[in-house]
C-alpha cells in the first residue's frame, strides 16, 4: 500500500494522536480524582475549615438590638 | 487453584464484587476513613457501573451544577457573593456530590441510574432556590430593591408552593425561607445547622423544643436569611414550638407578614371551612401587597402539572407495591417526594426526573430486573426521619438487606387537587395545606398516624422502621401506643431514635447499633456485609 506523503495527512495524524493522548491523560486524571475521593478530601480538609473560619469571624448585625415594633404594620384581616 | 483465583479476580473486576460476605463480599465498611466518613477510595462497582457513576453521575452533576447556576442566576457573580456571605451556602453545598455518594453507596445497575435522577432533580431545585435568593437579595446589591426582589414572596417552608401558583405566570417567585438554609443543608452537610441551633439557645431559648424550630429561628438570630422579598407568609408548621419561630421571624424580618396557620384539629368539616377562609385571606394579602390579582388560569395550569406528577408517582407506587422491580432506593424515594410536593412545580426538574425514572422502571418490569436482589425484608419507614442520616436506609440495605420500599414522607400528600371549579380547588387546597409535612401522619391525630397499617399492607411490607424524634412532644405521646399495636398485630418493628437535624443527640453509630441489635437479637439474622456493622463516622458531613 502506498504511504501518504502529503503534509496534511501527517499533520492530521499527529493532531489525532495528540488529541487521543490528551483525552486519555485527562480521563486518567479525572478517574484518579474520582476514585480516590480527592474532591471530597479537598473540600473536607481545606475548603470547609477555611470557609468556617471566615463565617465564624464575620461581622453580623445584632438583631436583638432591633425593637420589635408590633404596630408598624396593620393587622391583615379580610374576613370582616 | 491459581486459575480459579484469576477468574474470580477478573469477574470481580468486570462485575464488581458480590454483595454478601458469603460470596467473597465487597466489604463497603473498609472503604471509610476513620471518623470523617470520607472514602479511602470509591467502591469499584464493576467496569460498567463504575464508569457510569464517574461520567453520568459524579461528572455529569458537577458540570450541571455549574450549568444550573448559569441558567437560574441573573448574574453568576451574585452566586459567588452569596457563597461568601452565607454560611448555609458555602459550608453546605460544596460537598453536594458526597451527598450522592452516601445515598447511592453499594447501589448498582438500574437502581443506581434511577435513584441518581431523583438526586439530580433535588440539586437542580436547590440551585433554583439559591439563585432566586441571590438574584433578589438586597445585601448583595448594595441595599437596592431590584425587580427580582419586588417579584419574590417569602414563605415558611411548610407553607406549600402550591398556594402561590396564581401569581406564577405574573412572574412572582415563591421562596421558602428555610428549605435551603435549613432543611436541605441537614442532608448535605449536617455540621452547618448546629450553628443555628446553638445561636437561638444562646439568646436564652430552652434547648428542649423541636430542633427544627430552633434552627429556623437561629437563622434569623445569626442574621443569615437573605433579604430577598418585601413580604412574608408564615405558618405554625402544625407545632407549638413553631409558633415561637414565627414570632421571632416577625421581629427580625420586620416586613408585612401574614400568618397562615395549619389547624391543629383538621378532620372537622367546620375547621376545613375556616382553613379555606384563611387561605383566601392570604391570597387577598398577596393581591393587596403586589397589586396583582389572583389568576385562575395560572393556578389551573400549574395544578394540572402537579396532578400529573402525582399520577406518575401512583404509577410508580403500583410497581413498588406489587413487584420487586422498583428501581428507587429508600432515601432517593423519600427526599424526592417530600421536596417535590412541598416546593411544587417551580421548574421542569421534577417532571423530567420522573419521566426518566419511569422509563428505567418499565425497563426493569419488562426485563424482570430486580434492582435490589439482596432484599430480605420490605420495610416501611414511618414518622419523621433523621435529616442528618436520611441515608440510613442505604446502609440498612447494604448491611442487612432491609429494603425501604416506602415512607411517610412520600405518602403525606397522597392526593390530586381538583381543577374543575374554584370551589373544589379551594376545598382540596385546604386539605393539601392541612396535610403539611410532619402533620398528617406525625402529630395529626390517631386516625392518620395509624394509617401505617393500611400502607404496610398496600406496599406489601413485612417490617416497620419507626422513627422516634426525641424532641417532638406530639410523637413522644404516642410511642407506647405504637409499641402496643406492634405487639398486638405481631409486626416486626425497630425504632430509630434521633433529634431531626441535630446529630449530637443520637449519633449515626447509635442508630446503626440499635438496628444491629434488633436484627441479631430479635430476628436472629446474620449481616450481609459485616464490615458495615460498626464504624466511626462521627465527624462526617
Amino acid at each position: 500500500m502506498k504511504k501518504c506523503s502529503c503534509s496534511f495527512g501527517k499533520k492530521l495524524g499527529k493532531f489525532l494522536l495528540k488529541f487521543c493522548g490528551i483525552f486519555v491523560a485527562l480521563n486518567a486524571v479525572i478517574f484518579v480524582i474520582f476514585f480516590f475521593d480527592l474532591d471530597g478530601k479537598l473540600l473536607f480538609n481545606v475548603v470547609e475549615p477555611f470557609l468556617k473560619k471566615h463565617y465564624d469571624n464575620m461581622e453580623r448585625r445584632d438583631v436583638l438590638k432591633e425593637p420589635y415594633d408590633l404596630n408598624k404594620f396593620p393587622v391583615y384581616k379580610y374576613d370582616d | 487453584m491459581a486459575k480459579k483465583k484469576l477468574t474470580k479476580t477478573l469477574k470481580d473486576f468486570w462485575n464488581g464484587k458480590p454483595h454478601s460476605g458469603e460470596e467473597g463480599g465487597r466489604r463497603l465498611g473498609d472503604l471509610y476513613e476513620d471518623k470523617t466518613g470520607l472514602l479511602k477510595h470509591r467502591e469499584w462497582r464493576g467496569v460498567k457501573d463504575t464508569f457510569y457513576y464517574m461520567y453520568n453521575i459524579w461528572g455529569y452533576n458537577y458540570v450541571h451544577m455549574v450549568l444550573d447556576i448559569l441558567k437560574f442566576s441573573n448574574n453568576p457573580i451574585d452566586f459567588i457573593k452569596g457563597t461568601w456571605r452565607y454560611r448555609w451556602m458555602g459550608q453546605t453545598y460544596l460537598p453536594v456530590i458526597h451527598w450522592f455518594e452516601r445515598g447511592l453507596q453499594g447501589v448498582r445497575g438500574e437502581a443506581l441510574r434511577a435513584s441518581a435522577w431523583h438526586y439530580r432533580a433535588m440539586v437542580s431545585a436547590s440551585i433554583h432556590q439559591i439563585c432566586n435568593f441571590f438574584n433578589a437579595d438586597t445585601r448583595l446589591h448594595g441595599g437596592k430593591e431590584n425587580d427580582a426582589y419586588r417579584h419574590t414572596i417569602f414563605a415558611n417552608e411548610t407553607t406549600c408552593g402550591t398556594l402561590f401558583y396564581p401569581w406564577k405566570d405574573a412572574g412572582y417567585q415563591y421562596l421558602p425561607m428555610e428549605m435551603i438554609p435549613y432543611f436541605v443543608t441537614c442532608h448535605v452537610n449536617s455540621h452547618t445547622v448546629l450553628n443555628y441551633i446553638d445561636a437561638v439557645q444562646s439568646i436564652g431559648l430552652p434547648g428542649d423544643p423541636c430542633p427544627m424550630c430552633q434552627a429556623e429561628s437561629g437563622l434569623f438570630v445569626l442574621d443569615d436569611v437573605p433579604d430577598s422579598a418585601p413580604i412574608i407568609i408564615t405558618c405554625n408548621e402544625a407545632c407549638d414550638a413553631s409558633v415561637s419561630t414565627h414570632t421571632l421571624q416577625d421581629w427580625f424580618a420586620n416586613k408585612p407578614l401574614f400568618a397562615l396557620p395549619i389547624p391543629m384539629q383538621f378532620d372537622d368539616p367546620l375547621l376545613k371551612k375556616y382553613c379555606m377562609n384563611e387561605i383566601e385571606e392570604m391570597w387577598k394579602f398577596i393581591e393587596e401587597q403586589t397589586g396583582v390579582p389572583f389568576s385562575w388560569e395560572s393556578m389551573k395550569k400549574y395544578l394540572e402539572r402537579q396532578n400529573k406528577l402525582q399520577r406518575d408517582e401512583w404509577e410508580k407506587w403500583e410497581v413498588a407495591s406489587k413487584t420487586d422491580f422498583y428501581p428507587i432506593n429508600g432515601v432517593a424515594q423519600a427526599l424526592f417526594r417530600i421536596y417535590s410536593t412541598q416546593y411544587g412545580i417551580q421548574g421542569d426538574f421534577w417532571e423530567e426526573a420522573s419521566e426518566k425514572v419511569k422509563k428505567i422502571m418499565y425497563k426493569c418490569v419488562e426485563k424482570k430486573i430486580n434492582p435490589f436482589p439482596q432484599t430480605r425484608h420490605r420495610v416501611i419507614a414511618w414518622s419523621c426521619a433523621p435529616l442528618y442520616y436520611s441515608n440510613w436506609c442505604t446502609w440498612a440495605y447494604n448491611c442487612w438487606g432491609l429494603n425501604t420500599i416506602i415512607n411517610m414522607d412520600s405518602l403525606m400528600f397522597d392526593m390530586e387537587i381538583r381543577t374543575d371549579s374554584y370551589e373544589n380547588m379551594l376545598e382540596d387546597m385546604a386539605t393539601y395545606h392541612m396535610w403539611a409535612p410532619m402533620r398528617r401522619m406525625a402529630v395529626g391525630g390517631m386516625h392518620h398516624i395509624f394509617e401505617l397499617w393500611d400502607y404496610m399492607k398496600r406496599f406489601n411490607c413485612d417490617m416497620v422502621a419507626m422513627y422516634d424524634q426525641l424532641q417532638c412532644k406530639g410523637m413522644q405521646g404516642v410511642h407506647g401506643l405504637f409499641e402496643d399495636e406492634f405487639r398486638k398485630r405481631n409486626i416486626n418493628a425497630f425504632w430509630i431514635p434521633h433529634a431531626l437535624p441535630d446529630s449530637r443527640t443520637v449519633s449515626r453509630a447509635e442508630i446503626r447499633r440499635q438496628i444491629n441489635d434488633y436484627m441479631t437479637t430479635v430476628m436472629h439474622e446474620e449481616p450481609l456485609d459485616p464490615s458495615l456493622l460498626d464504624f466511626d463516622d462521627s465527624m462526617t458531613w
